[in-house]
Order: C-alpha cells, then sequence, then structure tokens
C-alpha cells in the first residue's frame, strides 16, 4: 500500500456503539465521528494504513425489521464518506446483529466495490443470509473475543486490498484461502493448484476407502429438500395459468442477455407481442446450448405452448393464460441458483395472483 | 502386454535444410515436412511455424497438441487406423520427445469451442504448453474437399508431424526409459492388493459438429461404442487421440494419460492395476441404462475389479453418464472414485453435481473447467488465424482473438486443465 491512508467507515449496533442495552435496540442510524468502542481496537490494527473516520450505529431491532431497507438507508449516511474500506461489527453469536452487518455489507460493498468485512460465529444466521456479499470472519461466539476477531478481520483486509496475484489460484485472482484466513467461502468456486494430480488423490482416497479406511471426498453430496406438491387447482375453468420455461426462448437479439450455459438470469416477456398467433419463426432465438432448438425454433409453441391454452380457453377448460412469460435458461445451472431464481419467479407469480403453473422444459 | 516408451528431452527446435538432433536440439525440414503433408490432397498448403516460449504470439482455432512420438521397432504401427496398418497399439518401443509438441490449427474451423494457447502473458503462466516449444501446423482446405473431411485431414495432419519430428530424433541418446507392463490374462489371482480398474469415458456426442462424430480411437468415430476392455497401452501408444476440438483434453494428455500412469505405477505395490473399460456418454437413456449395465458389469464380473476410477469427458451430460455407471459399479459391490467437473463457480462443490446416489460418495474434482477468466492481450502476432478468429463466450458477446481483453472459458486454453487427472488442480468453495 503506497503512501495515502485509507478512509475506513465501521458499523455497530446500539450496544456496542455505546448507546445503550436492549432497550435502545429500537433507535434508528446515527453517525459518530472516528472510533468507537470495538473501533478503538479496530483502529489499532489498522495502525498508520488506514484511519476509522466514522462510525455508523443502529439498533438491532430497528434494523432487522427490515434489513435490506435499512442496508439503503445506512448507505446514504456512508456515501458521503466515499470510504475505501469497510468493517462492520464482529457480531459474534447476536443474530439481529449479524443480520444488520451482513445487509450493510451488502449495500456497501455493491455501492462502491470495496472490500467489506465483517466477523460472525457460524450458528449466526447473518452467515448463510450475507456470506455471499460480504467477507465474514469466523469469529467466537462472544465479545470476549473482539480483539483477536479484528485482527484477523485485519489480517484479510490488508491481504485483500494488497494487489498481490493470487499464485495458488489457476485465475490469479488475489483471493485469499478460506481456510487460511479464517472466513466463510463465498459460494462460489474456483480451481486451485494443489500438490497431487487428480490421478494421485483418486487413487489414494480409493485405495483408503478399499481398505475401509477413512476418506474424504472432495465434494460432500448434498441432501435434497423433499418438496410436497401442492393441492390441485380447484377450478380449471377459472383459473389463471401462467407459462415458464427453461428453454431459452427469448426474442432475436436476446435483448435480456440470457448465458447459453450456466445462466443464472430469468426474465419476462408479454405473451400478445412475443408469441401471438401468427408469429414469424425469425423473431426468435434460444439461449440454450444444451439442445438442438430446430424444432422449437420452427415454431415456439412447441417450448411454450400459448396456442394449446389459448384453445383451452376457447373450448372454456381453462379460465385465462397470463399475460407474461417467464423465460429462463437452465444448462449446467447449479441447483442452488434454480431454486433462487424459482423462490424469485414463485414470488413474483403470487404477486400477479396467478394461481398455476405450467413449466416446460427441453 | 509390454510397451517400452524412450523419452529424449529436447531443449530446442530450429529450423534447418535436414531433419535430425543432436545434443536435445531438433532441427527440422520444414519443406520436407511440407511435402509430407501435401500428399493428402484434401490440404491445399500448410504453414509451419516455429513456436517458442515468451513469443508474444497467440495461436488460435487449435484442434490438437500432439507429443511427437513414433515407434522404433514396427513399421507402419504409428497411429493406428489413423495413419498405420490396423494393429493392436501399445507393444514395442516407442521412441517419445519431451519438451516439444505439435500444434495443430484449423484456420477455417466453424466449431466455435476452438481452442487458444498464447506463449506469454496470463495465459502462459496458466499453460503447461507455453514452457515448451512447438512446431504449428496450420494447413488450409483444397478445393471440393467437404468441411468434415478437411477436419480428419488436419488431424492426420498433426499426427503424421509428430511422427516425423520423433523420427528426426533417431540415433539421440535416450533420457528415460519407462516400462508400462500388464499382462492382464495372467494377474496375479492371489494377491492381497486390491484390484483397481479404469473406466474410461472416451467421447461424448452431444457438440458434433454437423451431426458427425470425430474419430478417436483406431482411425474411427466411438459414437456407438457399447462398453469394452482394452489395454491401457492401446491408450498411451496411439490407438486412442483427442476429438477434433480441445475440450481440456487433447492427444498429448492422453498420451500421458494421468489416471493410467498413476494405476501402473501403484501396480504391483498398492493394487494391481485390472485393466481399463471404456465407454462413451449417451445421449438418450435407455442407451444409457444400457451402457451403464454393461461397463459395471465389465467392471466387476470380467475384469473383477474390487474398486474403479471413472473419468469423464467434458460437460453436463457425460457427467450423468458417468455417475450411472459409478451408480451400477457400486450395486455390485464395486467401490468408486468419480471425477467430477463443476460446470459453473456459482454455489458450493454440492451445488455442482448433477447426480443424487449415496453410493457414489467419492468424488475427485478435476478442475472447473468452465471457470470464467479474462485474458488481456499481449501478443503481437496470431497463429492459425487473425486477430479477427471469433473467441467463443457463453454469454452472448461476439469476441476476436485481437481484442484487448477476452473473456473466456478455462477450457479454451490448451494446456490448462485435464479431464485425465494430470494436472494438480482441486476445486475450492472461496
Amino acid at each position: 500500500m503506497s503512501g495515502k491512508k485509507l478512509k475506513v467507515i465501521h458499523y455497530l449496533n446500539q450496544f456496542f456503539g455505546q448507546i445503550g442495552g436492549e432497550d435502545k435496540a429500537d433507535i434508528g442510524f446515527m453517525v459518530k465521528t472516528g472510533p468507537i468502542g470495538p473501533g478503538l481496537a479496530l483502529q489499532k490494527a489498522l495502525g498508520d494504513q488506514a484511519d476509522v473516520i466514522a462510525t455508523v450505529i443502529c439498533g438491532d431491532n430497528y434494523f432487522s425489521k427490515n434489513p435490506e431497507q435499512a442496508g439503503e438507508e445506512g448507505l446514504r449516511l456512508i456515501e458521503p464518506y466515499h470510504p475505501d474500506l469497510f468493517f462492520a461489527g464482529p457480531a459474534f453469536a447476536a443474530g439481529r446483529y449479524g443480520i444488520a452487518c451482513g445487509a450493510i455489507c451488502k449495500a456497501v460493498g455493491e455501492k462502491f466495490g470495496i472490500p467489506v468485512v465483517t466477523g460472525m460465529y457460524q450458528e449466526n444466521p447473518g452467515v448463510d443470509l450475507y456470506r455471499k456479499y460480504a467477507y465474514i470472519c469466523k469469529t467466537g461466539n462472544s465479545a470476549r473475543d473482539t480483539t483477536e476477531s479484528i485482527n484477523h478481520m485485519i489480517k484479510l483486509t490488508f491481504k485483500l486490498v494488497s494487489g498481490e496475484k493470487g499464485a495458488h489460484l489457476v485465475s490469479r485472482e488475489n483471493l485469499p484461502k478460506p481456510e487460511e484466513y479464517g472466513y466463510f467461502s463465498r459460494i462460489i468456486l474456483r480451481n486451485e493448484y494443489t500438490d497431487k494430480t487428480a490421478a494421485e488423490r483418486s487413487v489414494d482416497k480409493l485405495l483408503a476407502k478399499l481398505l475401509d479406511k477413512q476418506f474424504e471426498s472432495e465434494v460432500v453430496l448434498p441432501k435434497f429438500e423433499k418438496i410436497p406438491p401442492p393441492p390441485p387447482v380447484k377450478n380449471l375453468n377459472t383459473c389463471e395459468i401462467v407459462l415458464v420455461s427453461d428453454g431459452g426462448l427469448v426474442p432475436r437479439g436476446n435483448p435480456d442477455r440470457l448465458s447459453g450455459r450456466g445462466n443464472l438470469r430469468w426474465t419476462t416477456y408479454e405473451i400478445d407481442t412475443f408469441l401471438p398467433e401468427s408469429f414469424k419463426s425469425t423473431d426468435y432465438e434460444i439461449a440454450h446450448t444444451g439442445y438442438f432448438p430446430v424444432q422449437i425454433l420452427e415454431d415456439p409453441n412447441r417450448l411454450v405452448p400459448a396456442d394449446v391454452m389459448r384453445d383451452l380457453i376457447k373450448e372454456g377448460k381453462v379460465g385465462k393464460l397470463h399475460p407474461s412469460f417467464f423465460s429462463t435458461s437452465g444448462n449446467a445451472t447449479v441447483s442452488r441458483r434454480c431454486a433462487e431464481m424459482g423462490d424469485e419467479m414463485g414470488a413474483e407469480i403470487k404477486k400477479r395472483g396467478v394461481e398455476a403453473v405450467i413449466l416446460t422444459s427441453t | 502386454m509390454k510397451l517400452e516408451i524412450q523419452s529424449i528431452d529436447i531443449q530446442d527446435l530450429k529450423p534447418e535444410s535436414k531433419t535430425y538432433s543432436k545434443d536435445r536440439v531438433l532441427y527440422v525440414n520444414s519443406k520436407e515436412l511440407e511435402e509430407i503433408l501435401l500428399k493428402d490432397r484434401r490440404i491445399k498448403s500448410v504453414n509451419i511455424h516455429f513456436v517458442y516460449p515468451g513469443d508474444r504470439v497467440r495461436i488460435v482455432n487449435l484442434m490438437d497438441v500432439v507429443q511427437p512420438r513414433c515407434k522404433i521397432d514396427k513399421v507402419e504401427a504409428d497411429f493406428p487406423g489413423f495413419i498405420g496398418k490396423m494393429q493392436p497399439a501399445g507393444s514395442g518401443r516407442t521412441r517419445s520427445l519431451r519438451g516439444i509438441t505439435v500444434l495443430v490449427s484449423n484456420p477455417g474451423t466453424n466449431r466455435k469451442y476452438s481452442a487458444l494457447l498464447d506463449m506469454s502473458g496470463l495465459v502462459a503462466e496458466m499453460s503447461r504448453y507455453a514452457r515448451m516449444r512447438h512446431l504449428c501446423i496450420v494447413p488450409t482446405i483444397s478445393e471440393g474437399t467437404e468441411e468434415r473431411d478437411f477436419e480428419d485431414a488436419v488431424k492426420i495432419a498433426g499426427l503424421k508431424t509428430a511422427v516425423y519430428l520423433a523420427r528426426g530424433a533417431e540415433g539421440h541418446p535416450v533420457d528415460e526409459v519407462e516400462i508400462y507392463e500388464l499382462d492382464i490374462p495372467s494377474l496375479n489371482k492371489k494377491s492381497n492388493l486390491p484390484r483397481v480398474a479404469y473406466y474410461y469415458q472416451l467421447y461424448s456426442p452431444q457438440h458434433d459438429h454437423i451431426g458427425i462424430s470425430d474419430p478417436c480411437f483406431y482411425g474411427t468415430d466411438v459414437r456407438n461404442l457399447t462398453p469394452t476392455i482394452i489395454h491401457p497401452n492401446e491408450v498411451l501408444d496411439g490407438g486412442v487421440v483427442g476429438a477434433h476440438t480441445i475440450r481440456a483434453l487433447d492427444t498429448y494428455t492422453i498420451q500421458n494419460h494421468g489416471i493410467i500412469k498413476e494405476l501402473y505405477h501403484r501396480h504391483g505395490k498398492d493394487l494391481i492395476f485390472a485393466g481399463v473399460v471404456c465407454g462413451v456418454a449417451n445421449m438418450e437413456p435407455v442407451t444409457r441404462s444400457r451402457q451403464a449395465m454393461m461397463a459395471a458389469n465389465l467392471v466387476k464380473n470380467v475384469l473383477g475389479a474390487d474398486g474403479v476410477v471413472l473419468t469423464k469427458i467434458h460437460g453436463g451430460l457425460p457427467h450423468v453418464d458417468l455417475a450411472m455407471v459409478a451408480e451400477e459399479c457400486e450395486k455390485l459391490g464395486v467401490k468408486t472414485a468419480i471425477f467430477i467437473q463443476p460446470l459453473i463457480s456459482y454455489g458450493t462443490l454440492a451445488d455442482t453435481l448433477l447426480f443424487n446416489a449415496e453410493a457414489v460418495n467419492l468424488i475427485i474434482t478435476v478442475g472447473a473447467t468452465m471457470e470464467r477468466i479474462n485474458i488481456p492481450l499481449d501478443a503481437e502476432r496470431f497463429l492459425g488465424g487473425t486477430a479477427d478468429t471469433k473467441i467463443y463466450c457463453p454469454d452472448p458477446i461476439v469476441q476476436h482473438a485481437g481484442d484487448p481483453v477476452l473473456d473466456v472459458e478455462q477450457f479454451l486454453i490448451a494446456g490448462v486443465h485435464d479431464h485425465l487427472g494430470g494436472a494438480k488442480i482441486i476445486v475450492k468453495e472461496y
């Protein structure tokens, strides 16, 4: 790091911000100049390389009632400072505080693209909610660990801003190893260099498995949740149905930029204009490299059966076709993102008051 | 079956009026090589380039990388079915040149997944090939030749070049001799060591260019192969070559097969190498279950294996196929170690599995070959194409070889990943 001191903002709850205990948990946001409470340890660990210029404080109840909104509110207070680094907590095992630290880290990180670092105990609900958006250092479950946790957060932060090449990664990105720097992985995968070839590892581990010794799989099997089917639709003839497909059907030019493989996006198109009765097959393309799309490009109704739905409505068998079609591309997309997209679509569909969904795949 | 590989470490590659080698330098008469390659009428012309580590050059439209090798004690035995006569590969003596390769580029390719290699910059840090010297051949198509015919011609030209270079080292002192000997019919049945087989998924037809499979096995394609037993030496010695695109797998990688070499290395010490079953990925479900059943049965009841390592070809469909073979093996009591390739860098490792089989509980991450990387342009020259050659990106982005930064998946860079386990790469959660 060169001469210029980095500007640091620190987030604390009402307790660590020295406003008060549980009785002050409903208090809104405030900003104080310089470090406070654990911020003093933070400043000490940062040394002369960075200054904690302000501390943002908010009550746990106030924040956790609506974390996303509170995150935005906090962000507005932080914006004028243009920080180089942002710290929150550590929150240890405190659930509401953990959520607040995670949410504000998310807001600040997305806005400024700067390192956002917090600390939590493994069982803090903030870990799973926000690990994707922040570097969350592993801490003990109580404030006894403050100094150690903060030192740990600083070590990680200095590594992040060092601009060093990550020689341990095929990509050479400066991403510290989670186990070495003690943070919860951010749910991304990276190719890492290792001492042994995959061939050596596989034979070593297989021999252990054959000899009934302990062996460690490089991937732990997932536990899939059983999803009970919803009750059947009572009255189809009055029911509104939406069409959803992961076949990657998009207008020519792919304006919403769905990816043909490993896609993480979904979008909607208005059936009336997107797939009218007199469609032109040249108006479409398929953002999906996992199947031969010729038949669908000939007639997109083969993937998104708007034609059949129109017939059924005319026949009085179905009440209504929802005017939007939900489109995504499901090809080598991980189940986690599929589930998230399902949740997002489900929430939107529910909001629109649609009663049933027909999902078509390839 | 006994194979002796005599390796010579070549430290430099130079153009000369005669092809020969001396003091670890291989001198190459490109004119003579060109004449050999032009005997194939499908090829109109061929450009031959010498490529060195540190050159500010980007090679595009790469379809294969081949280690120079030739048979010493047999005639017409090199890459049987491709250039040699039909005879089993894998026995006798083979000369192998280390430190150099043949880079094979098809400048007129219409395939989206053509690979690239830079000899300097970030790519050079990543690719094992960037530390080697290369003879790069770039054939052009002669009039009236069909696209797929020409691809086969380019492939074969690469193999012929590899043989030509290895022959050029005749008489040079040998640096290392490796013996690969496995007499499968008389394997020690009484040994207490576990018997370990290898299941080799050879090919997947899912990316067949204009619907035609690439020849990769004794001169033929294997699209409809039912699982079969082969000798591991056949793989090491030219019976199997790479497909017509490099997707983390090329002929060089197969010639230096990670798993086969490892099983040989441990044979008689930690395990008994029980042999190789090969099969392919399948496009439809009934075939898939039939092949999984047959492959597992060969592993268990013909090779008599206690355990099996399974490797896959690039892609999602092969992932499903391979898991089904593994599941069938476990059902028969054969313990498995299965290679997987996470297809996307989003999520946890568990999220990337395309199967749900409790018994398949030993999973090796061979590399997230589709991990994205931005590669800045360091090259000043382009071989096998131009600065305008299109480079594939799964996002709807059109990019060209001469762009200041390319957004690519790592499998498009030759010499980074290795589906056969030879690379020291593991996938971790970050």
